[in-house]
């Protein structure tokens, strides 16, 4: 049937191409292909297209493009004034470009309909987002490619070597050639492109895709061995330096490089399972030889784009059946399969020299046909219910029958959680989680328990407090990078735990907010835990030492990055309005900002004053309207200068755990505490769902990543289903400082997932605000002494956060994390009894008191109606008796 | 008493902030007025808004850098 539909579509290809031009293009194309036919470099971000073989190329084609055109335009009688002036603006403006001029390639005689560009040099395609059929056209962008910015018109995506390749293991299940063609000509198709597709694009297409899945990484018996069906390429790889040494040489093994060398066994053979809801595969059978039935919105695409049969159903499959239909079409039975093995240590280099040979080495285990490790029994609890992207983001991952490794990003408060659970429930293998701190670890236990019908004896946990075994022979530990990372000074318990857990083989390894783990932890970790498969969960896929890229070949290709501004239209977070507020920094804090060269300017530009008015306007303003308001400053003088100064709610990490969970229940509870001030630690640990406002006035320098999480501290706000509602989220940021600088840099990834930063210059109605602090000059002036008499350690930020033992550095940013909390120490001192007892002082009295002081110390009191209810049931009790 | 060709500058008062911590490394403004303006001398003007360019220039992103 495929066949068919592609015998349909393809010539109408290149129709719009006129003839001459094909040819020109052809040519060339040869030329640059047999350039490549040796990789001149190997591309190591894995950056497409050699960029040398194409700037000469396009340069050429490009030239000769224009000559033509120069030919072409010549006899200019038969054009319209317009279109002359048109081409004379055009020819005027094309310099602009350089490289970037595409305005030679012919646009499709029915492009206006068409809403993609694809660019010839370097794989990026631009999605007209406006356009009606931009929906669909998405679906299958995400599908071969990965996105790299969404604002509100315009997106942009990248095809890289990782992405065709999730789309053909995906969609098509053969590698060979004429399959991938085929996908080219669906991709011809649906792509609905303006340009035709360029050329380089479809060599770069084809070839990457045939060396795909060649080689494969597969752990056996606690040992790694590198497969493939294809002798030859195993030999080529031996050729390798990097990968001949990692080689594990067994006793029977000669040094000659031959086939007869290499491990031979069979391939195995895959049956068909048994899982619940079989029943459906009958039905779903009917569409086979259809390649690309896989994935739900692939199948949407196919019968909304082509408009062929609207019969297709929209596939509410669960990912595990999927898989089951899909085992079908693997056809690899009966294929000899040759091996050689690697040493442990030296996984890393072989995978990353794999990748840069053009051989991406392929992490898929075959979890159902896995006999050696032993089951177990988890499912989901009957009334755990997937939302649709978290089934296609798992769908991605159990593709075609087999877990794939790599990293899964949604936005924070969409449920990351629960995909990790669900993929370790699909697995029912043995399974390893690793988080960031010891408070996750907690909750990734009790979330465990409450989404699956896991039992506290098979969940275990591995933390500097606790050391515990799950029994029988499978179950699942939840532990932190940190303690399985850690090399020396172990306890003698914890080196008992980490022989326990390095002597076994896990089915599957979650690696929790995967982008904040150092490389080095992290190969540690993989290499000393020998895992199946692995999947990384992450919001933010961004590091600011752009150390991302070696995530790819640690753990795998990104499989699924969800779209912000879709999630939230569809209410699965909240609507969030982004602004950036601008307040002039007042003359005397900036005169003394640009003297002080040092980290103090920071606390200077947090306490202007302006910025002072302009937070209390805004909290005063939210709370009329009924919001609850969190506002975050990471430095701690700002933050408790802020709190007393407006008298509120604080906390920082300096508050003790009783204070902090009466502060929070008020917050929650209590109509009379509607905002509350957070240092660092709301940023990631507390979980606050009333919270619908959130301002910013002091935070970590340029970090993107600390942006996205305190948005998330919104996206998962309560009322985010009511009519209209919105949530708030504001910076503020003083005026012609290095903050202007830090808060553009922080929002470019919000940017990136298509929200939209409004900037305030003037906050209506700030002078008419009553008993608005710091009106005065005179007391702007007291301000700025006081933070001058300010010590320099006190500009710090977040220095009032400690990890625990066992927390990663990067996720409670603290500068000094780790060290003991200084106790305060002891004195001695002499004096008359009188002075020892305070008569001697003179007599103070803290005129601004912290709020939190005046909270009652007990919980909220009780309403008249009660308290006079249980006066008198007390008083009839005693009259009973 | 010697006349000296001015310029009246119209800012804001972070500006004048910066142009108040320029002029101690060499002398160029003649009266500080008010708030928002300055008298500076006529022949550094386009120096100063040079230096005013960069100055203000070192806070802002772009996605080169």
């Amino acid at each position: 049937m495929s066949e068919k539909r592609i015998a349909e579509v393809g010539p109408s290809d290149y129709p719009a191409k006129r003839a001459r031009t094909d040819e020109d293009q052809e040519d060339i194309v040869i030329d640059y292909n047999e350039e490549d036919a040796i990789p001149p470099s190997p591309p190591e971000e894995a950056n497409l297209v050699p960029r040398g073989a194409t700037i000469n190329f396009s340069a050429l084609t490009r030239k000769l493009a224009e000559a033509r055109r120069a030919k072409d335009t010549e006899p200019p009688a038969n054009l319209s004034s317009l279109e002359q002036h048109r081409r004379h603006q055009d020819s005027l403006v094309s310099h602009i470009f350089m490289d970037q001029d595409f305005s030679w390639l012919h646009l499709k005689p029915d492009h206006a309909s068409r809403p993609l560009w694809i660019s010839p040099e370097d794989g990026h395609i631009i999605l007209e987002a406006f356009s009606p059929i931009a929906e669909q056209a998405q679906d299958f962008l995400t599908a071969i490619s990965e996105p790299v910015s969404r604002p509100a018109f315009i997106h942009e995506y990248k095809l890289t070597s990782y992405s065709l390749y999730a789309a053909v293991s995906v969609g098509l299940q053969t590698e060979d050639i004429i399959e991938v063609r085929a996908l080219l000509r669906l991709r011809v198709r649906t792509f609905s492109r303006k340009v035709p597709v360029p050329d380089s694009i479809t060599a770069f297409i084809r070839e990457r895709t045939l060396s795909y899945g060649k080689v494969k990484l597969v752990l056996k018996h606690n040992k790694y061995f590198v497969e493939s069906s294809h002798p030859e390429t195993l030999q080529l790889l031996l050729k390798d330096r990097v990968i001949r040494e990692a080689r594990l040489m067994t006793v029977q093994a000669d040094n000659s490089i031959k086939a007869a060398t290499f491990t031979t066994s069979k391939a195995p053979v895959k049956g068909n399972l048994v899982i619940p809801g079989t029943a459906k595969e009958a039905e779903k059978k009917k569409d086979d030889g259809k390649p690309a039935t896989a994935a739900p919105t692939d199948a949407d695409l196919f019968t909304s784009v082509v408009g062929v049969e609207g019969g297709l159903p929209t596939l509410s499959l669960s990912p595990i059946l999927m898989v089951n239909f899909l085992v079908d079409e693997i056809e690899e039975d009966d294929e000899n399969v040759h091996a050689f093995e690697i040493n442990d240590a030296k996984i890393d280099d072989v995978k990353k020299r794999c990748n840069e040979l053009e051989y991406p080495m392929l992490e898929e285990y075959d979890f159902r046909n896995d006999t050696v490790n032993a089951n177990l029994e988890i499912d989901l609890k009957p009334a755990t219910i997937i939302r649709p992207y978290q089934e296609t983001s798992l769908s991605k991952m159990f593709g075609n029958g087999r877990a794939r490794s790599g990293i899964i990003v949604l936005p924070c408060g969409a449920g990351k959680t629960l995909v990790g659970i669900t993929a370790a429930c699909t697995i029912k293998k043995s399974c390893l989680v690793l988080c960031t701190s010891s408070v996750s670890v907690m909750q990734w236990k009790q979330q465990f328990m409450q989404w699956s019908n896991v039992t506290d004896k098979q969940i275990a946990v591995f933390t500097a407090d606790e050391k515990e075994r799950f029994a029988g022979p499978s179950g699942i530990v939840v532990s932190t990078y940190s303690m399985v990372a850690n090399t020396h000074n172990r306890s003698h318990e914890s080196k008992k735990m980490m022989e326990f857990l390095t002597s076994r083989e896990w089915g599957f390894i979650l690696l929790d907010e995967v982008h904040v783990v150092p490389a080095a932890m992290f190969r540690r970790v993989v290499t000393t835990i020998k895992a199946h498969s692995k999947l990384g969960l992450t919001a933010t896929l961004v590091r600011e030492d752009d150390k991302i890229a070696d995530l790819n070949y640690m753990i795998g290709p990104k499989l699924y990055e969800a779209n912000w501004m879709d999630l939230a239209a569809k209410g699965h977070i909240a609507n969030v309005q982004c602004a950036e507020v601008w307040c002039p920094m007042t003359p005397e804090f900036y005169r003394q900002y640009l003297r002080i060269q040092n980290r103090k300017r920071m606390l200077l530009y947090c306490m202007n004053p302006n910025k002072f008015q302009a937070c209390q306007f805004l909290i005063k303003y939210h709370e009329d309207r009924g919001d609850k308001v969190i506002v975050f400053s990471d430095n701690v003088y700002a933050l408790e200068a802020y709190a007393k100064r407006l008298g509120k709610l604080y906390i920082h990490g300096g508050t003790g755990q009783v204070e902090r969970m009466r502060i929070l229940s008020w917050f929650q509870h209590s109509p009379q505490v509607n905002t509350i001030f957070l240092s660092k630690v709301g940023d990631t640990s507390i979980d606050l769902p009333e919270a619908t406002c959130l301002i910013q006035i002091s935070s970590h320098f340029g970090s993107r990543r600390q942006e996205a999480q305190r948005l998330g501290r919104i996206l998962r706000a309560k009322r985010r289903n009511d009519e209209g509602f919105n949530a708030f989220f504001y910076s503020l940021v003083s005026k012609d400082t290095q903050e202007m600088f830090y808060s553009t840099k922080r929002q470019q990834f919000l940017i990136d997932q298509g929200y939209a930063f409004k900037v305030i210059t003037h906050l209506d109605g700030l002078d008419k605000m009553e008993d608005l602090v710091y009106r005065t000059r005179d007391e702007q002036i007291e301000l700025v002494q006081s933070v001058l008499l300010a010590s320099e350690s006190e500009a710090d930020l977040g220095s009032d956060v400690r990890g625990g033992e066992g927390d990663l550095a990067g996720t409670v940013t603290s500068k000094d994390f780790g060290r003991v909390p200084r106790m305060p120490g002891t004195q001695r001192t002499t004096g008359s009894l009188q002075a020892l007892s305070g008569g001697a002082h003179m007599s103070y009295v803290e005129q601004n008191k912290s709020a939190n002081k005046k909270l009652a110390r007990e919980q909220a009191p009780r309403h008249k109606l009660f308290a006079k209810r249980e006066k008198e049931k007390a008083a009839a009790r005693k009259a009973a008796r | 008493m010697r006349a000296i060709k001015c310029v009246l500058l119209t800012c804001d008062p972070a500006v004048k902030e910066i142009l108040i911590a320029m002029n101690e490394r060499e002398n160029f403004i003649i009266e500080d007025l008010d708030d928002y303006h300055l008298v500076i001398k006529a022949d550094e003007e386009y120096r100063i808004r040079r230096e005013l360019e960069v100055e203000l220039e070192k806070n802002t992103y772009s996605l080169e850098s």
